[in-house]
């Protein structure tokens, strides 16, 4: 199968379940929505070492927003529930709380929650005052620039993470001018986020390694300068390859951005250095989400 | 379905108690039996039949016409369904209420809302004192809920109130907020003397200055408070009702208090018409 010349491989990308929340950062403006939004997904591209992985969902008008403001909406995925419990009453203590005129809510309405205003309310030090509007219970902390509202828990939901595709490319700045399109694309798909920075991973890895220690490694078989070392899966034309990692609340927002993304990253063509397009999968073993790059791409 | 209609067919001269004409005791009963349950008055006992011209068959949708104040304990312990009253109510409208809805296209008497534990409470015209109140040997007045007067309120409002809203568009009495544990007091129009008296925790909101504010509360100065944005924007998104909260901005000059109660509560006088989003 090919894309405006582009090899699409007869391969598919492997996801595993996650947990997932979106929270709603509103500020004095969106500078400062996106300040706040910036600082809580910094050091949050994978859960390998950071615990969760985060993104900015997308920008929220004033009317969408809690209490009227301009917001950011962020989504933020992690193995387990309870990874969630530990890191978002940290990230958002640390990283929303800190931010002059923030508020924080939740953007994700289940029976299913996980606390925020609830632990991060114990700074008001006896003076936070709990609210209970239109059945929702906020917490009101005064801080130095003020008062800092935090709902007091976010809801959780089922999401999926690690849907992924490869861009096999010339070089790679031929192989980021495709990605960056092809995020850019992704980022209009409801309901999924492209964790790493700038949406694109340049140093994908492969599951385990030879040191104990480490769970995960350089994916040898797509590292160019490998080749002819290891059983490598790149010709001789490809210099360099980078992936593209999705999570979503769902298989058919991933499906979505999956197909949004790499036809974008195809648009680009040989002629512009663009060549295969892969998937990184680990025989099935991983996850029991397969997302076939022929199939979504029918 | 039909609503369940009960119309008045003569004013009553005594109190009479309309506690058992609630969703939750009619629900499954027919026509005939309704007529016959037995209502308090004064000191007998009669029929729903001999007071009340009885139709339809909603139980969860109630309406009680040409109601008058010698009505009692109108949606007494409802949680669920909605009263709509046509007429004036007396007193202890939606006593112990834990939810639903109870429309009073009138007036209501004193002590509505007393021991309210949630649901929602609408007064199209005025409501006497103690407003979501404790009554006396009581710790807590209303626990939960949302009381939405559209005239004016009597002495007393939220009296020893834990939790939940009471709105009040029109005029309140003296002593508003007295007491109260926590929750919120919305009061658009004038306010009599010492409101927040012995507050110890919760938010007393007035859009215009009161009469006296006792030298128990203590001035933080004027504030741009960002509750008060989040606050009035999700009133304004509840429903129609509420919508009159676009033209009110975030910025009041804050009370604290009441010091002599050693109180964390708090007096907000809105100093500002303009939005100021």
């Amino acid at each position: 199968m090919k894309i405006n010349g582009v090899h699409i491989d007869d391969t598919f990308a492997e996801a595993f379940p996650m947990k997932a929340t979106r929270i709603i950062i509103t500020a004095m403006n969106l500078k400062w929505a996106y300040r706040a939004a910036n600082a809580i997904r910094g050091f949050a591209s994978s859960v390998i070492a950071c615990g969760i992985e985060a993104d900015i969902e997308r920008e929220l008008k004033p009317s969408e927003t809690p209490d009227g403001r301009p917001g950011i909406s962020v989504m933020i995925f992690a193995m387990s529930t309870k990874d969630l419990e530990k890191h978002i009453p940290t990230r958002v203590g640390q990283s929303v709380m800190t931010t002059a005129t923030t508020a924080c809510y939740s953007g994700l309405d289940s029976d299913q929650k996980v606390s925020m205003g609830k632990s991060l309310r114990f700074f008001g030090d006896g003076f936070q005052i709990s609210k209970v509007v239109n059945g929702k219970r906020f917490w009101r902390i005064p801080v130095m620039h003020g008062e800092f509202i935090c709902e007091e828990t976010t809801g959780i939901t089922k999401a999926i993470g690690g849907g992924n595709f490869l861009v096999l490319a010339k070089t790679a700045r031929h192989g980021l001018m495709a990605c960056e399109k092809a995020v850019d694309e992704i980022q209009k798909v409801p309901g999924v986020i492209t964790a790493f920075p700038g949406g694109v991973v340049g140093s994908g890895s492969k599951v385990g390694s030879k040191y104990d220690f480490l769970s995960a490694s350089t994916n040898e078989a797509y590292c160019p300068t490998l080749k002819g070392q290891v059983k490598s899966e790149l010709g001789d034309d490809i210099g360099s390859v980078l992936e593209i990692v999705i999570d979503g609340l769902d298989e058919e927002s991933i499906n979505e951005a999956m197909r949004v993304g790499i036809r974008a990253a195809c648009s680009y063509g040989p002629s512009k250095g663009i060549y295969r397009i892969s998937a990184g999968n680990y025989g099935g073993n991983l996850g029991p989400h397969l997302f076939h790059l022929r199939k979504l791409l029918k | 379905m039909t609503a369940l209609i009960f119309t008045l067919k003569t004013q009553p001269k005594f109190t009479l108690d309309v506690s058992p004409l609630v969703p939750d005791n009619l629900e499954g009963k027919t026509l005939t039996k309704i007529k016959n349950l037995k209502l308090v008055y004064g000191k007998e006992t009669v029929k729903v039949e001999e007071l009340f011209a009885v139709k339809g068959k909603d139980s969860n949708q109630i309406c009680i016409e040409k109601s008058c104040d010698k009505l009692i304990y109108v949606g007494q312990g409802m949680t669920k369904g909605t009263i709509e009253v046509k007429g004036d109510v007396g007193d202890f409208l939606g006593q112990g209420m834990k939810n639903g809805t109870l429309t009073v296209n009138g007036s209501a008497g004193s002590w509505t809302g007393n021991s309210m534990a949630g649901g929602r409470i609408n007064i199209r015209g005025d409501a006497s004192d103690y407003v979501g109140a404790g009554l006396p040997g009581d710790t807590f007045g209303m626990t939960n809920g949302l009381i939405n007067i559209e005239g004016n309120a009597g002495d007393r409002v939220g009296d020893r109130m834990r939790r939940g809203i009471i709105i009040i568009q029109g005029k309140s009495g003296n002593y508003c907020g007295s007491r109260i544990h926590a929750g919120t007091i919305i009061a658009l129009g004038k306010v009599g003397k010492h409101p927040g008296e012995g507050m110890r925790r919760g938010t007393i909101i007035l859009a215009k200055k009161p009469a006296h504010i006792s030298a128990t509360f203590k001035s933080c100065g004027n504030l741009k408070m960002q509750f008060l944005r989040l606050l009035f924007t999700q009133l304004e998104g509840m429903d129609a009702d509420f919508e009159l909260f676009k033209k009110y901005g975030p910025i009041a000059h804050r009370f604290s208090g009441d010091l002599a109660r050693n109180g964390k509560g708090e007096v907000l006088i809105l100093q500002s018409l303009t939005p100021n989003k």
